[in-house]
């Protein structure tokens, strides 16, 4: 279609307008990114490559996040026990069935265990979606803190399941057409693998996610969010779209979950804890509330973090690496971090850091007018 | 001078379109937004509509040499409209949307039209109101139902999809009997009356012929007459002037005709700026008030950006005029350095800024249909805009002189066309031109027919000019509105007032002085940038009345009055000047269809203000 280059706006066809990439500049810019994803395998050490992978799965369960508090406006503190949900139940899908102490089916497909961790997550978001029918703002967040404090006893004394506290069990195989990722092979390593798997996945979740966001179904959650009584007025089914979207949000977290601990190999039921979920809450606030490559932008940014926290011993001596040698620890500086982000965005950048992309893309769109 | 060969073979708009449609039948050839997209016509569904345009016409009993009436905003139907009664051998007679009753009335009962094509309910209803007393008026035929159907049940009322079922029974049953009209079609058929804006008297049908507008498409379209290289099936036009003037039939029509240009219908007047922005056309026609419109938009927008937006910004705009001065002294060529410099204004402003406005891609740009000051044509060429000032009239079919690309000469209306003979009046310096394109006549008005031709065949323009350096022509104003003062010194007000119009914040200026002792003027200002203006300044007002008549707008009246003075000689000076009251209206007479202002009829109804700046009697 050359008579569009040059012309982004002039569509002659509704399935232009509404396309995801609507504009050529979009799909060209869109191509180059996921062209420089895929080269940076190779150009990137193996611990890095974990850490990106590590993100891209952060990713998944911050965009699942994002649907149920950002895109339909309901908190939930709750995020850890569901992303736990997803874990064991990968995990004792694709454990080894001969071990004694350990639950286990020895189905180490990607696709199955996968699928069937985010609908075990999404039963559960199911069930508790009723709770939030009934319950706004911070009731329904006291409610869904409850629910890891729950979710946190069953996992450290059902040992058959988590292998207990201090022990744990291992994380699901990540199998899929016969190739294992999770070990060394002769042309990848296990990290490169890895990170290409996981990039793929969160390609596929995100334009999933994106997609369900600006359907029907994404209006309607939209409505809830910004006033639940006028959605009703409208039309909206408040009851059953608030279900939908604990219920998708869950199996987001669910996937998630899964995947999680597949690049470290080891599930330690201690993890799944308040902190694990503001984690989660941080990401989508510094990312951006009620946008998917917010969340994207989050997970990266929180999860890449240490990485830059951990250098600073090099730059900064005031800061240790260990608690040992006194002083403040790089663990407290990323703690103190956070909260300061937090803060700072909440104040300064509310739409976080897609707020602060569109800001710096409308100020170069709209050049040299300022509106 | 290049004759059409008429007699042997005629060409007419019709025919081409049909050669279009056969040639290239999946091309797109017009696109109109509706419903949010932009809905695509091919040549061959183009050529389909309008020969069961044809049909129904021929349905409805019209035969060669009647008229067909069309009243609305440009959109597809006007095309087919137009193609379709051309191809029957009927004449296409424009009415402007705006046009009130009675002007409608004179019109239709004028011309005689038989079958008048209406937009909507308002302009139904103009005719309605009158249809009593046009007794050649047979047919309604109305596009948008709303508020019509089921509600109104005059029987000569025809919804559009019942008038293109008549066209199908009527193909159906006489199969090829529209080409079998155009076969007959012969060199000296009128295709149109076209009236004339009239700012003096009633307007006056002028009669085009099928020779005069062959010859229009061969010298300005074909023959590259404006453009460089000739228009061709790549180029994108923006329709959005009235289709009933001859410029925008030109450049609407003519040019897809002549050369597969595709057209895309703006939305309305209101949303040319947004539509402009999607389709970026290639060629781009404006009168005078639409591109002092956009320059005047550009400088507010830029005043009112954010600081280092506001600082580059406005160092790229006078970067512009600098640009557009060097170019208009080399013709509108590019030297290596204004190259240089429009390579750098490009990157940090012209390319956006155009994008902007929709002109990012405009090849070949051009103002006419009335004088423009040169700041604004310079303005634009600074912009990298190529910008041409062109002339014609539509007594003759709108071929006289136009500046050619890289043969600018800023403050010209350029050189005469190929096929033109061009003349200045030794005694009255009235220009005269005289080609095949000039018109058969007014419509049943031979006295007046008589005045503007003579018996050489030369057309007098009413218009007075100079060739300067034996090339360009340079028009100094229409010769009625020469001002004569009471020291007998001639003045002509277009250029003054086109000086004042330039700044951003006058609309309108009528010069006035004929047989006074000074000038003076009526001034009308620019709501929307004064408004803007004021409040920068934090100047509360309330109607348009109130604004202009707030002591601070009359000292920023004053100041431009001040310093386009000082660019004139003393007499030509204005000393004094009053705020007029209101906007201009079409409606209530002050200015023509085409915007253009009536002087008689606005120094009429102003005639205290202008009597108070004269001392009262001071005549």
């Amino acid at each position: 279609m050359t008579t569009r280059i040059g012309r982004p706006l002039l569509y002659t066809a509704y399935e232009q307008d509404m396309s995801l990439l609507n504009t050529p500049a979009k799909r060209g810019w869109t191509l180059i990114l996921g062209l420089v994803a895929v080269s940076l395998p190779f150009l990137l050490q193996d611990d890095l490559l974990v850490v990106m992978a590590t993100a891209f799965v952060a990713a998944i369960g911050a965009i699942g996040l994002n649907i149920v508090t950002g895109y339909a406006g309901q908190v939930s503190l709750g995020h850890a026990f569901f992303l736990a949900i997803g874990a064991y139940t990968a995990a004792a899908l694709s454990g080894d069935p001969d071990s004694t102490r350990l639950i286990g089916f020895g189905i180490t497909s990607l696709p199955i265990w996968l699928l069937a961790a985010g609908l075990v997550a999404g039963l559960a978001g199911l069930i508790v979606a009723p709770l939030a029918a009934r319950l706004r703002g911070l009731y329904l967040a006291v409610v869904t803190l409850g629910l890891v404090f729950i979710g946190e006893h069953i996992f450290k004394h059902w040992r058959d399941l988590t292998g207990g506290v201090g022990v744990g069990r291992p994380a699901a195989v990540p199998e899929l057409f016969g190739i294992q990722f999770a070990v060394d092979g002769a042309t990848f390593t296990k990290a490169q693998k890895l990170y290409l798997l996981m990039f793929v996945l969160l390609v596929i979740f995100g334009v999933l996610a994106r997609n369900l966001v600006r359907s029907r179904i994404g209006r309607a959650l939209a409505a809830v969010r910004d006033r639940d009584l006028a959605a009703e007025v409208i039309g909206v089914d408040v009851t059953r779209y608030k279900m939908i979207a604990f219920a998708v949000s869950s199996f987001y977290a669910g996937v998630a979950g899964a995947l999680l601990y597949v690049m470290i190999g080891f599930v330690e039921p201690g993890s799944f804890n308040l902190a694990m979920s503001v984690q989660y809450i941080a990401m989508i606030l510094i990312g951006g509330v009620g946008t998917i490559s917010g969340s994207v932008l989050g997970a990266l940014f929180i999860t890449l973090l240490p990485r830059v926290t951990r250098e600073l011993p090099a730059v900064l001596p005031f800061i240790s690496a260990s608690s040992a040698a006194g002083g403040i620890t790089v663990f407290q500086v990323e703690t103190i971090l956070y909260g300061l982000l937090i803060i700072g965005f909440l104040i300064f950048e509310p739409r976080g850091l897609f707020g602060i992309w569109i800001r710096v893309r409308n100020y170069w769109k709209s050049w040299p007018f300022s509106h | 001078m290049s004759t059409v060969t008429a007699a042997t073979k005629v060409t007419t708009i019709a025919a081409r379109i049909k050669e279009r449609a056969v040639a290239k039948p999946n091309v797109i050839a017009l696109r109109e937004k509706d419903l949010g997209i932009w809905q695509e016509v091919s040549w061959s569904q183009y050529w389909y509509t309008a020969e069961l345009v044809g049909h129904a016409l021929l349905a409805l009993g019209i035969e060669p040499g009647d008229r067909v009436a069309i009243q609305s905003e440009n959109r597809r139907e006007w095309l087919y409209t137009d193609v379709g009664t051309v191809a029957v051998r009927a004449a296409t007679v424009g009415l402007y949307p705006t046009n009130p009753v009675a002007e409608v009335s004179y019109l239709l009962r004028h011309s005689g039209a038989r079958v008048l094509i209406a937009e909507d309910q308002e302009q139904v209803d103009k005719a309605l109101a009158v249809a009593d007393e046009l007794p050649d008026l047979e047919r309604i035929v109305y596009l948008e139902p709303r508020g019509i159907r089921y509600r109104y049940d005059d029987p000569r009322l025809l919804a559009w999809p019942d008038f293109l079922a008549l066209g199908h029974e009527h193909r159906d049953a006489n199969p090829g009997a529209v080409e079998e009209r155009m076969a007959q079609t012969r060199p000296d058929d009128v295709v149109t009356l076209i009236y004339t804006s009239g700012t003096t008297g009633p307007p006056k049908g002028v009669m085009l012929t099928a020779a005069n507008v062959e010859f229009a498409i061969h010298e300005l379209v074909e023959h590259g007459g404006f453009t460089s290289p000739p228009p061709s099936s790549k180029d994108s036009v923006l329709s959005y002037l009235p289709l009933c003037h001859v410029a925008e039939r030109i450049f609407s029509c003519w040019f897809g005709a002549g050369a597969g240009v595709c057209v895309h219908f703006a939305e309305s007047i209101e949303t040319v700026a947004a539509n402009l922005h999607e389709v970026q056309p290639t060629i781009l026609f404006g009168v005078p008030r639409i591109w002092e419109k956009i320059a005047a938009g550009v400088q507010i927008r830029v005043e009112s950006a954010s600081p280092v937006k506001r600082i580059v910004g406005g160092f790229w705009l006078r970067q512009a005029d600098r640009l557009g001065g060097l170019l208009a002294e080399n013709h509108g060529r590019h030297t290596p350095k204004t190259r240089l410099l429009y390579a750098a204004g490009y990157l940090f402003s012209y390319r956006a800024l155009r994008d902007r406005i929709g002109v990012r891609k405009v090849r070949y740009a051009a103002s006419g249909a009335a004088p423009i000051a040169p700041e604004v044509l310079r303005f634009f060429m600074g912009l990298g805009l190529p910008m041409h000032e062109v002339y014609g009239m539509t007594e003759n079919t709108a071929v006289a002189t136009a500046n050619r690309p890289g043969r600018v000469k800023l403050g010209t209306v350029g050189e005469a066309h190929t096929g033109v003979e061009l003349r200045i009046d030794e005694q009255t310096g009235e220009i005269l031109t005289r080609h095949a394109g000039t018109f058969a006549g007014y419509w049943r008005d031979p006295d007046a027919t008589e005045r503007v031709i003579d018996p050489d065949g030369w057309l007098h323009t009413g218009d007075v000019g100079e060739l300067v350096d034996g090339t360009h022509l340079r028009i100094t104003d229409r010769m009625k509105d020469i001002i004569i003062t009471a020291g007998g010194k001639n003045i002509a007000p277009s250029e003054i007032e086109n000086a004042l119009k330039a700044s951003p914040y006058i609309k309108e200026a009528v010069v006035i002085g004929d047989r006074r002792k000074f000038l003076t003027a009526l001034i009308g200002i620019e709501p929307d940038t004064v408004g803007h203006w004021a409040q920068l300044r934090r100047l509360p007002y309330s109607t348009y009345r109130d604004l202009s008549e707030k002591p601070e707008v009359i000292e920023l009246v004053q100041q431009v009055l001040d310093e386009v003075n000082e660019r004139f000689a003393t007499v030509e000076q204005v000393k004094s000047f009053r705020m007029l009251p209101k906007l201009l209206d079409h409606e209530d007479g002050e200015l023509t269809a085409t915007q253009k202002v009536k002087r008689t009829a606005v120094a009429g109804a102003f005639a205290e203000l202008v009597e108070s700046m004269y001392g009262g009697g001071g005549r």
